[in-house]
């Protein structure tokens, strides 16, 4: 999996029980196979979707990678709020990092309870020392993304 | 045979005295997704008053808020659902749900679909049907925040379930129905006892259809949101009559089922169903019937 490689995850998904249906992408199990048919219109772990040529993960693969090794930075309370927003992280409001530090690399976003909030793009420098009112990470999307897609 | 007086009039003569309710906002935690969190305590360090709902084991009412409890991180992540206290009822009443084939049949907007999927520990499968294709993205979205990975939704009439070829063990029909006033303030003014009764012709198609797609000794939980015995009651009476089922006892909030309405004498078993009229939670029925395997 590409996108799961740009966010330095090594997760290993059995292509047997990945399921594409309009351009989505499904994660079934060995029960949930034998049940779905050709036609469903959701099934299993919803993965994420394909439009024009750019994958679109959905949070629940944000989540699963979150799990395992993959590039994360730990945010405070107020940038985690802001960040569910739509905003932008400050190198203030980072905690913690694990995995790259790299400019253009992408990262996943975590509360102080671990949560994934979403992933965004490494904007500037994650060092403690930097400019802390610049923007670090780039939100590329959060989970305020369910009430938006409400609105 | 329509409007206010003639629906306060029917409750009267049912054994309820009309009261104007105010259905308090309730959430259910979602036990799977919060394993080893306290999330009255984060709540509260938000501005979230929670106080326990008596009759459910994680329900609670939103006894005060300072922020929106639709839009807080620990909705979005899927810790909790905002689900009315009644409606927490149905998927309860089952007995043993973990590994099992479940049918929810009428299941958008998906908050007991939810339900029934932490129930079950994402374990087993729950396949989700809905009539309406435009309300399976708000099912889709409520299975995607909460992280449900055990169920198949489906674009499919409850009454054509018998075509996906499979026997379920337990069947949730939350079936479609008149709804009641305490959830909607223009209700006397929208009902009639016409749409009650094709409502309930509708919900005794679903009933059928359910019964041939469950297995023997299997379970179906039948629930609305109607206050009106005939999409009700008198349906459950009909189901015990008509079908292979029969009615089993529950132990939960609410009164006995009606048995003697509007001058008809139902079944006795009826009076296993509970009755909830409006209060602090919103009207609501519930009936568990069970398959019988020999009839």
């Amino acid at each position: 999996m590409k996108f799961a490689f740009q966010l330095g995850s090594k997760i290993a998904l059995n292509p047997d029980f990945v399921v594409e249906r309009a351009g989505r992408y499904f994660l079934l199990n060995e029960t949930l196979v034998k049940v779905a048919r050709k036609d469903f219109y959701y099934a299993g772990a919803y993965l994420g979707k394909v439009k024009n040529g750019k994958f679109f993960p959905s949070f629940n693969l944000l989540a699963m990678l979150a799990k395992g090794e993959a590039n994360k930075i730990v945010v405070e309370k107020k940038a985690a709020w802001l960040f569910i927003c739509g905003r932008d992280i400050f190198r203030k409001g980072i905690l913690a990092v694990r995995g790259s530090r790299k400019k253009g690399d992408h990262v996943l976003v975590l509360n102080e309870f671990g949560e994934c909030l979403g992933f965004g793009k490494i904007m500037g420098s994650l060092d403690e020392t930097s400019g802390k009112t610049e923007v670090a990470v780039r939100n590329i999307s959060d989970i305020g993304d369910f009430l938006r897609r409400e609105a | 045979m329509s409007g206010k007086e003639f629906f306060v009039d029917r409750y009267r003569q049912l054994g309820w005295e009309f009261d104007d309710a105010q259905p308090r906002q309730a959430i259910r935690i979602n036990v799977t997704n919060t394993k080893g969190k306290n999330i009255e305590e984060r709540l509260r360090a938000i501005g979230i008053q929670l106080e326990k709902i008596p009759f459910l084991e994680t329900g609670y009412w939103v006894r005060t808020s300072k922020v929106s409890a639709g839009a807080t991180a620990e909705y979005l992540i899927g810790l909790y659902s905002i689900q009315e206290a009644a409606a927490q009822i149905p998927a309860i009443l089952f007995s043993d749900l973990k590994g099992k084939t479940v049918l929810d049949a009428c299941a958008a907007p998906g908050g007991k679909t939810v339900q029934l999927a932490d129930l079950m520990g994402n374990t087993g499968v729950i396949v989700a049907l809905d009539v309406k294709k435009r309300r399976l993205a708000a099912l889709s979205n409520h299975l995607e925040r909460c992280h449900v990975g055990n169920t198949i939704v489906n674009h499919l009439d409850a009454r054509q379930a018998s075509r996906l070829k499979l026997k379920f063990d337990r069947i949730l029909l939350d079936a479609p129905c008149s709804g009641n006033f305490a959830a909607d303030n223009n209700w006397f003014k929208r009902r009639s006892l016409v749409d009650i009764e094709r409502n309930a012709k509708l919900q005794k198609a679903i009933l059928t259809e359910a019964e041939a797609c469950l297995r023997g000794n299997g379970e179906i939980i039948y629930s609305t949101c109607s206050l009106e015995p005939e999409e009700n009651e008198v349906n459950m009476d009909w189901a015990v009559k008509h079908l292979n089922l029969h009615i089993e006892e529950v132990d939960c909030h609410g009164t006995k089922g009606l048995t003697k309405v509007f001058g008809s004498r139902l079944d006795v078993s009826v009076e296993r169903c509970r009755r909830i009229w409006p209060g602090e939670t919103q009207g609501f029925f519930v009936c568990k019937l069970k398959k019988l395997v020999n009839k």
